[in-house]
């Protein structure tokens, strides 16, 4: 499959590479690892006419962190190196369990942190062949009218399928984006518009340039789970992330982040109730357990029925609780 | 083991193409180019039954770059690989059968050009009714798929052998189940590719010979069929087999792109080039049919089996493939495994719209298998015998012919049953019992080849021819297609062994039809069996010329003339005066190098030879031998040829042409499993598998392909599955048809028993099928040893599982499993979307499964 | 479309090529470069036939657009299975593979040559879990993965014995 025609452009700075989207707004798409973009414009899910080369901008492919402050993951740092990254895997457990599960190792070399958070949402119906679309007459997110799996709706259910935005979730991490108005930083959690099609609160000139995560969030105990058929390459068809901290055995803060199950990732509002003040313990998992899972709402987009991916939201949050309770102990 | 001396046979050797595959010098089907070339791409049917109107491609050919563009009646013959199946063509002349079914090839100059023009195809469609559950397909009165078969019935079969009543009597024990296996398919790494080419005949001026580079593991029916859509004979058509991806069946037959590929040759006047894409492999398919099992036991107390009844409806799509012989597959094979009295079967090989099944590794026996061997399990439970023990209750007496007509001879069953029961410590497995752990076991046997060929003569199944020549190389003309599992090294392995020259010496000629005699192909594990049986007789006709040369000049009868490791000796002497000889010379004993100095004594011929060494002499180097054997005469050449004896050929019942074969292979495995209660995920920790494959002539190879043909059943059983809706594959690639990753593959622990057949090539038999079957009970087994729910779906994805679980645990249900309740399933599993809603969706007909829905609201 | 100049560093050659701006590295290198051991297997990047090393880091080439890995910047530095064999001989790997039936029908070995020839060179001491993990990335159809692992380290030991003997 060859990929449709287009113009290549490399710039090689933040400035030149807004001004491209400026220019070419609505006919250009910014391309980094290329892992998600490029298989889905093979299936002519996109066409545009401008290719963003953005891997040629010097100073986004770096781990910097600054004391009193926290850690800059450049956008363009790849899911490789932060899962390599000693510093992060110490002080952000969470987010190197999730970095871990992504794809799969090679992907991991190629992908990137600001790829994987502004990753397209994904559905059966939708990431296939331009004739296989054709067979099923189109859906809501690409050229058609109806949503196959919620026919009934206007809505598109495609499923964010990104693994680290749970765990950035839960470390409060912002992101950085730069526009031709400047720069501008907004929180993770404001980040997603849980629909299927416009997924994103990125306007079409914004691109983003770095995540922060915070000092605040440092050294919580953290674990990722995540469901997915093989234990490599899969995208999650359920993940929960859960960040912990404590003072003494006690919760001093918590939270807890799905992703994989609905068209943006969530954190879950009550789970710190269920976990804050107390230790942690089975009863209190299946809480956060039950929480997550009336949080999720996972339709047809995948192979594994809604059914059994809502009950294993249930089953991975409170397992990822009683896991980050056995990491803080060790 | 055997104790027999060989110096090649029996060794592990690396595959003679290994280093092209390592390097990445080695060449398939896509890797090939020729100047001019053109690149050809399908357009494929959206609907899943409907009549061609109207086929407007002039858009398209109006666009630069495109040269021309292939339809239906460019080429009408039909063909198919069997001659009672000739129900396809190139591209669709009236109508197509399911979505992807073929409409149009455009040639163009690249690639995204030719994409580019699929979308200027303009098809105009009259939506026809369509089947998508071979239950319901049975029941269609009007608009068959194919008109010659009403009902959608491609084929049936009633067979009795015993007295299945009787044996239903005499039980103590009877169980009835229904088991279902969903579709899988080969998913071989490579695409499928043709390249086909045309030249011009110096003679006539006009268009002559045509040349198809394919992958393939049939080159000779490729070139019949090609004979037959373009009315070209076979004489002017060569097929050349090129490094092949892998098959596992999904080449075995005449996959639409090799025909297309051929015809867009001829239109365009260039060569072209199809390579499918992935998600064309899936559409072209002919995979292992879901197949639904209604299975009867009966069994006495003391375990031994009275009778088993089976109907097997298998989901074939849109055309016949190989159906008529995966049906026969299914109930032939209930023999030759164990020692059962009385078999009953009813199979019915459905036609449906959606890609045609065919042959799979383990064609035809697996689910069945399936079936039977977790069946087995519940009725050693019921009369309280281990599950091991009823299976060597049953065992057969070999030699013996089975009720339903089937030869057994060489018969390892019994050792591989000891070996896995040992390795596993399956006496033990009561002690330190873990939670949610167990250990299952089952057994499988295959064929090593049809003992009757699909095209019904009485040639040979394989001739091999052999040439020496004054450079002293051996050099071996094989039809033998290799498709990875090593046919190339066996055959050189064999003409070695024979001649008594080091491998090294050997070159392989394969599967080329201007070159290589007919051998009808890589399937049904015929190709060690039968080319390797040919190819020993061309080495022992040519052995003889030389031998009889040999026995002049060292004095001495040909029977006392032994050929071993490039030395030509007397019976009596060590052949270690050779390897000190070698020595001296500074070479070492084990060295695969070939022998022979460089000084030309095979050019100059024996005469000039003589003059330089007086007297008969004991030991004659390999060239010194052949040249002997060449004096007066050019190059030495021996021929051989295998056809399966009658004896092996089977009842003469309708249908019992299928499932007879010289010998056929076992397998015993024990599986080790742990299930996650909360989440319905099974975790194989290991796998026990003995493989009797007669003799092993390659101990790495036969435990690659053993290891290979579990692991690709336990894909079968833990994750891979077609998943449909109304005829639309949903997960058509390899992202989402879940081909187990290195994370989630255990380990695999092969054992080889040596059961030394009669006939086989130094008593080799299959290795590469029979241990696949035995994979997918062993784990259903396994995880009912575990924790007690017996899976009767296959695969056993986490939500089948997980069901399971909470039914039994009385816990509150879960619908997670689109309302098919894995205990007794009835229907497809669909899945859950709806691609049809309120008027809404593709033009389907209004009576298609997809539109039913609405009728119902 | 009109093509465009680009400068490729493959296996330590220079190559200036002609080519459409959207041409997948995979296919520039195949067709243009007629270096086929890089193999194409799925079309959405879950199989890793395609698998070559760009400054010594896997990466697939069908993922990848041609024009975005020239070498004008110092980097970008390509290798594919042509380039692993050295010095007149078959590295350890390749030997190891065909000696240890790590391959059959062998489309996916270039692949794994790339990863495994990685995975070595970063941890000449993988354990059985490491190098089943590194291995995760690339399907294979044929070993079950079983013989892949013995031939790895068989490989290893012989590199050992190899720089030993230096």
């Amino acid at each position: 499959m060859s990929l449709p025609e287009f113009k290549l452009l490399r710039p090689r700075s933040v400035e030149e590479a807004v001004g491209m989207l400026h220019r070419h707004q609505g006919e250009i798409q910014i391309c980094a690892g290329g892992t998600d973009l490029l298989p889905s414009m093979k299936q002519r899910l996109f066409a545009p006419k401008y290719l963003m080369d953005i891997r040629g901008i010097d100073g986004l492919e770096r781990i910097r962190v600054t004391p009193g402050l926290g850690v800059e993951l450049g956008a363009l740092t790849t899911l490789s190196a932060v899962e390599d990254s000693g510093f992060i895997s110490k002080n952000y457990p969470v987010l190197h369990e999730a970095v871990k599960t992504v794809a799969s190792p090679i992907l991991r070399n190629m992908g990137t942190m600001g790829g994987n958070i502004s990753l397209d949402t994904r559905c059966l119906w939708y990431n296939q062949s331009l004739q296989w679309r054709k067979s099923c007459g189109f859906c809501i997110k690409k050229d058609g009218d109806l949503c196959h799996v919620a026919p009934g709706g206007k809505k598109c259910w495609a499923a964010f399928s990104a693994d680290t935005p749970a765990a950035l979730l839960c470390l409060s991490a912002e992101v950085n984006i730069a526009s031709p108005q400047g720069y501008r930083r907004v929180p993770i959690a404001q980040l997603y518009n849980n629909d299927g099609v416009d997924r994103i609160k990125l306007a079409k000139t914004d691109m983003i340039t770095s995540i922060y995560l915070p000092e605040s969030s440092a050294g919580w105990s953290g674990a990722y789970k995540k469901l997915r058929m093989r234990g490599s390459i899969d995208y999650p068809l359920a993940g929960v992330a859960v960040a912990v901290k404590y003072r003494g055995k006690t919760v001093e803060d918590a939270r807890v982040a799905i992703t994989g199950v609905n068209p943006a990732p969530h954190l879950i509002p009550d789970a710190p109730h269920a976990l804050v003040g107390r230790e942690l313990n089975e009863h209190a998992a299946m809480v956060v357990g039950e929480l997550a899972a009336r949080v999720a709402k996972p339709l047809t987009t995948s192979l594994l029925t809604p059914e059994y991916r809502r009950e294993m939201v249930r089953v991975y949050a409170k397992r990822a609780v009683m896991a980050a309770g056995a990491a803080s102990s060790n | 083991m055997s104790k027999e001396n060989f110096s090649i046979i029996g060794k592990p050797v690396a595959l003679v193409d290994s280093a092209g595959k390592t390097t990445g010098q080695g060449k398939y089907a896509d890797d090939l180019s020729i100047p001019g070339m053109l690149i050809g791409k399908i357009l494929h049917s959206h609907l899943p039954h409907a009549k061609i109107k109207k086929i407007d491609f002039s858009r398209a050919l109006e666009l630069e770059g495109v040269v021309t563009v292939v339809i239906g009646k460019d080429a009408p013959n039909t063909y198919g690989i069997l001659p009672v199946g000739h129900d396809e063509t190139a591209l669709a002349v009236e109508k197509v059968r399911y979505v992807g079914d073929n409409v149009a090839c455009v040639v163009a100059e690249t690639e995204s050009i030719a994409e580019a023009a699929l979308e200027l195809i303009d098809v105009e469609y009259e939506p026809l009714p369509a089947w998508f559950d071979p239950e319901d397909s049975m029941k269609a009165t009007a608009n068959f798929i194919h008109e010659q078969r009403p009902s959608n019935l491609e084929k049936d079969y009633h067979h009795s052998f015993g007295d299945p009543d009787a044996g239903f009597a005499q039980a103590d024990v009877v169980l009835e189940n229904r088991y279902v296996a969903n579709e899988v398919t080969h998913a071989a790494m490579e695409p499928h590719c043709t390249l086909a080419s045309f030249e011009f005949d110096p003679q006539t001026g006009l268009e002559g010979r045509l040349t198809v580079q394919s992958s393939t593991q049939v080159p000779y029916y490729l070139q019949h069929k090609l004979s037959i859509v373009l009315d070209m004979p076979m004489s002017q058509i060569r097929v050349i087999k090129p490094l092949v991806g892998g098959g596992f069946g999904g080449k075995s037959e005449i996959i639409p792109l090799e025909i297309i590929a051929a015809v867009a040759a001829r239109k365009a006047k260039a060569p072209v080039k199809i390579t499918y894409t992935r998600e064309e492999v899936f559409l072209a398919h002919r995979g292992r049919p879901r197949t639904i099992i209604d299975l009867k036991t009966g069994i006495k107390n003391d375990g031994s089996i009275t009778a088993v009844a089976a109907k097997v409806i298998q989901d074939g799509g849109a055309y016949c493939s190989y159906g008529v012989v995966t049906i026969l597959y299914s109930g032939a094979l209930l023999g030759a495994l164990y020692d059962i009295p009385n078999i009953k079967y009813d199979g019915y090989r459905v036609l449906t719209n959606k890609p045609a099944c065919g042959a799979m590794r383990g064609h035809g026996t697996v689910n069945v298998r399936f079936a039977f061997e977790s069946q087995l399990d519940e009725l050693a439970a019921k009369i309280g015998m281990d599950p091991l023990a009823v299976r060597r209750k049953n065992l057969l007496k070999p030699p013996c012919i089975t009720v339903n007509g089937l030869r057994v001879q060489s018969y390892g069953l019994p050792e591989c049953i000891d070996v896995v029961a040992r390795e596993s410590k399956w006496s033990e497995r009561g002690k330190n019992r873990k939670k949610s752990r167990g250990l299952g076991m089952a057994c499988s046997h295959y064929v090593s080849g049809a003992a009757s060929s699909i095209i019904r003569s009485d040639m040979p199944h394989s001739t091999v021819n052999i040439k020496i020549d004054r450079d002293g190389g051996v050099v071996v003309y094989t039809g033998a297609s290799d498709i990875g599992q090593g046919s190339d090294t066996m055959v050189a392995q064999i003409a070695a062994e024979v001649l008594g020259c080091k491998l090294g010496r050997v070159k392989v000629v394969a599967a080329d039809t201007d070159l290589t005699p007919v051998d009808i192909g890589s399937y049904s594990s015929r190709v060690t069996f039968m080319n390797g049986n040919a190819t020993l007789r061309a080495a022992e006709e040519i052995k003889r010329k030389i031998v009889a040369a040999a026995s002049r000049k060292m004095a001495c009868s040909p029977e006392d003339v032994i050929m071993r490791e490039d030395v030509v000796y007397k019976k009596g002497m060590s052949p270690q005066t050779s390897s000190l000889l070698e020595k001296v010379l500074g070479k070492k004993d084990d060295a695969p190098t070939v022998s022979g100095h460089v000084e030309g004594q095979i050019l100059r011929g024996s005469v000039q030879q003589k003059r330089k060494e007086e007297g008969p002499k004991d030991k004659l180097s390999f060239e010194e031998a052949v040249t002997a054997a060449m004096d007066n005469t050019g190059a030495l050449t021996g021929s051989g040829s295998y056809a399966p004896p009658l004896e092996a050929k089977g009842g003469k019942h309708k249908g019992g042409g299928v499932g007879p074969s010289p010998a056929y292979s076992y397998s015993a495995q024990v599986a080790d499993v742990t299930v996650d209660e909360e989440t319905g995920e099974v975790t194989v920790n290991k796998i026990w598998a003995a493989h009797d494959c007669g003799r092993a002539l390659n101990p790495v190879s036969v435990e690659g392909q053993v290891i290979g043909s579990v692991w690709m059943g336990l894909g079968q059983a833990l994750q891979e599955e077609f998943v449909w809706k109304d005829g639309l594959l949903m997960n058509a690639g390899m992202l989402e048809y879940k081909s187990p990753s290195a994370t989630e593959s255990p380990e695999i622990e092969s054992f080889i028993v040596e059961s030394i057949d009669p006939e086989g090539p130094f008593g080799a038999k299959e290795a590469s099928e029979g241990s696949l079957a035995a994979a997918i009970p062993a784990i259903a087994n396994a995880i009912y040893d575990a924790v007690g729910v017996r899976l009767r779906e296959s695969p056993f994805t986490p939500e089948r599982v997980l069901s399971a679980i909470r039914a039994k645990n009385n816990l509150k249900k879960i619908e997670m499993t689109n309302r098919v309740d894995p205990t007794a399933p009835h229907k497809l599993r669909e899945h859950g979307g709806s691609l049809w809603f309120k008027g809404r969706g593709p033009k389907r007909h209004e009576d298609d499964p997809a539109r039913r829905a609405e009728h119902a609201d | 479309m009109k093509k465009e100049l680009i400068e490729l560093k493959v296996n330590g050659r220079r190559h200036e090529i002609a080519i459409e701006p959207n041409k997948l590295l995979l296919d520039t290198l195949r067709e243009d470069l007629g270096l086929t051991g890089s193999k194409r297997g799925c079309d959405d990047s879950s199989c890793g036939a395609c698998t070559i090393q760009v400054d010594g880091v896997p990466m697939l080439a069908c993922t990848m657009v041609a024009a975005s890995y020239q070498s004008d910047n110092g980097g970008n530095e390509i290798t594919t299975v042509e380039g692993v064999a050295q010095h007149g001989a078959l590295a350890a790997i390749q030997k190891a593979y065909g000696d240890w039936g790590g391959s059959q029908c062998g489309y996916c070995t270039p692949g794994f040559m790339m990863t495994v020839r990685a995975l070595m060179d970063r941890n000449p001491e993988p354990t059985d879990e490491e190098i089943r993990h590194a291995l995760s990335g690339n399907l294979c159809r044929c070993t079950g993965y079983t013989q892949m692992y013995q031939a790895i380290k068989a490989a290893i030991t012989a590199e050992q014995k190899g720089m030993a003997a230096k």
